[in-house]
């Protein structure tokens, strides 16, 4: 014992491993009852066979995952699924990035204001969200009117892919500008200065250097837009007007109309597939920037 | 360093300034810099000695005034186009590229054929001995590392002025001492034209051949290292450029100098009215015996040991002056309540009208 005065001594001493495990605990638990058991579950299900009127048998037949893979319809869906998701990202990511930017170098007052109007959709339920850019879209809408008022032929935005491409990409903007934002950290502007006293023009800093720096958070704004994307419901249902058909509202379809549940489960598993593959294409970009 | 002739003017600052809103930053600056010297910016921060620098790489826009490099009107020149080799403060390397792409970045930029980029940046990397790091990244190097990519990158494109943020200012006092060294030797090996911002007065009088002393904005002094020393223009600037000590005093109208209720001599003539007097503690001697123009009688009220120089405090009639000395042993140390005879030559006495700053 050294002389050291006589502080309460703690009744027990906790080595770091026992207390981060201990730490760990309560999300754990909860991760695994509100997650983990639900998904094993709902794999399980995808081994089920489904009975006419919504009853489920507990047996374990491949019969679901082979009938997935076998139907064109479905492979063309999931292909479909996959394809619009990326090319909605991307449409995101483009046009969230110069505001993302904006706001990165904006400073005091008014970049508070700019990222509260930013992040002050994500208030309002994508619902509302919808209906709205139905209003706007629709064959009668502004837009429409607009271009047929300069004399163009009226395009039709409403109930068919262009109108769930525009109506996701907006509602997927909020998402993109706030992870870009977050991983625009390593962006140093005397980084830039350098670059623009080294000779490089405008252009080249930004290909050379803003752009290189700020992959991360391009990275990590894909990985989230194209995760919502995939998974995104209400908005194809509304705006598709039943005639886009996308891993979502499918899911939603067998599950709660024609209630066939257990291929509702194998198409939630084979998004899950999906999400995986996203994840490990963005830990896999992590690691080469690295 | 050997003077030619008439050396050739490189980069000149006519009228500029610089205002936000109502307030003038820089109300007007003109300045005048020689090929291959070493210019630095001398004064306290917000004195505009960066804005300054900044406005010659184009990263700050004048409000007015006009800059030119060679005879040549830059004002309106894009930063791209200015061929200025800047060294930042944070170093700003780039963080994604190895220490010899960052190196190779602007002969990138200049669309030099890739293998003599590389040639060239290894040069260059050699130059400030760092040539078996170019492969690392730049956050795998201690500052002062970084620093010496930073001078080679800006080196390497043969900018026709090099331009010194306060590169030394994030480094520890050792390392500090290397660079200072490093810098000037490379500076006058490439005979560049380099203009040095600072804060520290030992930085800019031992690296520069001339130093600008700046404040709110405008030049006080613009001179070589002796001459900031030992003429300062302005009181200010005896303040900022080494230590001294500030004494109240009179001119009367037959041009004699009074303080502390004794005659003084200075070496400058005087016109008459209240003033304020300034010494330097170290060309104050102590224990004066013989002729001195100034001699002034007083007690010795604390004593400071800083380990090269010792600091005595005196009391003399209505004022304190320090007095430094380098530690010595030839004589036995002073005591406090120990009486002194302070004694110092006119050319030491620097007067300056009272209630400048």
């Amino acid at each position: 014992m050294s002389a050291v005065p006589a502080l309460p001594r703690p009744a027990r001493q906790w080595r770091d491993g026992e207390l981060a495990v201990l730490l760990l605990l309560p999300i754990a638990l909860i991760n695994a009852i509100g997650f983990i058991l639900p998904v094993l579950n709902l794999a399980r299900y995808s081994f089920n066979k489904s009975r006419i009127g919504g009853g489920m048998e507990a047996v374990f037949t491949w019969e679901n995952w082979a009938g997935l893979l076998s139907d064109p319809f479905y492979l063309e869906l999931v292909f479909n699924s996959v394809w619009i998701s990326l090319a909605i990202t991307l449409t995101t990511l483009v046009v969230s990035y110069p505001i993302a930017l904006y706001l990165h170098r904006a400073s005091g007052s008014w970049r508070t204001f700019l990222t509260v109007l930013v992040i002050s959709p994500l208030l309002t339920s994508a619902v509302v969200r919808t209906y709205g850019w139905i209003a706007i879209l629709t064959d009668d809408g502004p837009v429409v009117s607009a271009i047929k008022a300069v004399g163009l032929p009226a395009p039709s935005l409403m109930f068919n892919i262009k109108g769930v491409f525009i109506g996701l990409t907006e509602i997927l903007m909020p998402y993109m500008i706030l992870a870009l934002m977050a991983g625009f950290g390593r962006l140093d502007p005397r980084v830039e200065e350098a670059a623009r006293t080294l000779g490089a023009t405008p252009a080249r800093t930004f290909t050379k250097v803003i752009l290189p720096l700020t992959l991360p958070g391009i990275a990590l704004g894909c990985l989230l837009c194209f995760v919502l994307a995939v998974s995104s419901f209400i908005t194809p249902k509304l705006m598709g007007g039943g005639r886009v058909f996308l891993l979502a509202t499918e899911i939603y379809d067998q599950a709660i109309v024609t209630l066939n549940w257990p291929l509702a489960s194998t198409l939630s598993i084979l998004v899950l597939i999906v999400f995986g593959a996203a994840l490990w294409a963005y830990s896999a970009v992590l690691r080469r920037l690295d | 360093m050997p003077m030619t002739s008439a050396p050739e003017e490189h980069l000149r600052l006519e009228g500029i300034g610089v205002s936000f809103g109502a307030v003038n930053v820089i109300p007007s600056l003109d300045l005048s810099v020689r090929k291959g010297e070493m210019v630095a910016f001398l004064g306290p921060s917000g004195c505009g000695k960066t804005t300054t620098l900044r406005i010659i790489a184009g990263l700050n826009k004048p409000s007015r005034g006009q800059i030119k490099v060679g005879g040549r009107d830059i004002t309106q020149l894009p930063i791209h186009d200015r061929d200025m080799g800047m060294v930042f403060q944070s170093y700003a390397l780039f963080p994604h590229m190895n220490v010899a792409r960052n190196v190779a970045f602007g002969l990138q930029m200049r669309n030099v054929p890739a293998r003599e980029a590389e040639t060239r940046a290894t040069q260059a990397l050699e130059m400030v001995q760092l040539g078996h790091l170019a492969h690392r990244k730049p956050k795998e190097l201690s500052g002062g590392q970084q620093q010496r990519v930073a001078l080679a990158r800006a080196l390497v494109i043969e900018p026709s002025i090099l331009l010194l943020d306060e590169p030394l200012s994030n480094l520890d006092a050792k390392l500090r001492d290397e660079m200072r060294v490093q810098i000037r030797a490379l500076q006058q090996q490439s005979g560049i034209t380099a203009v040095f911002v600072t804060h520290d007065q030992v930085e800019a009088l031992s690296m520069c051949d001339r130093v600008v002393v700046m404040r709110g904005g405008q030049v006080e002094q613009f001179g070589t290292p002796t001459e900031v020393y030992e003429r300062p223009a302005t009181a200010f600037v005896a303040n900022f450029v080494g230590r001294t000590n500030r004494l109240k005093g009179t001119v009367t109208s037959e041009g004699t100098l009074t303080a502390a209720g004794q005659q003084l001599r200075s070496a400058t003539t005087l016109a008459p009215g209240a003033v304020d007097i300034l010494v330097r503690p170290h060309r104050i001697r102590l224990q004066e015996t013989g002729e001195a123009a100034n001699k002034v009688e007083g007690t010795v009220s604390s004593i400071t040991f800083i380990g090269d120089l010792v600091q005595y405090a005196v009391r003399v009639g209505g004022g304190e002056i320090v007095v430094e000395e380098a530690t010595r042993r030839d004589r036995s140390p002073l005591a406090v309540g120990d009486g002194v005879t302070l004694g110092w030559s006119a050319e030491d006495t620097l007067v300056y009208p009272a209630g400048e700053k």
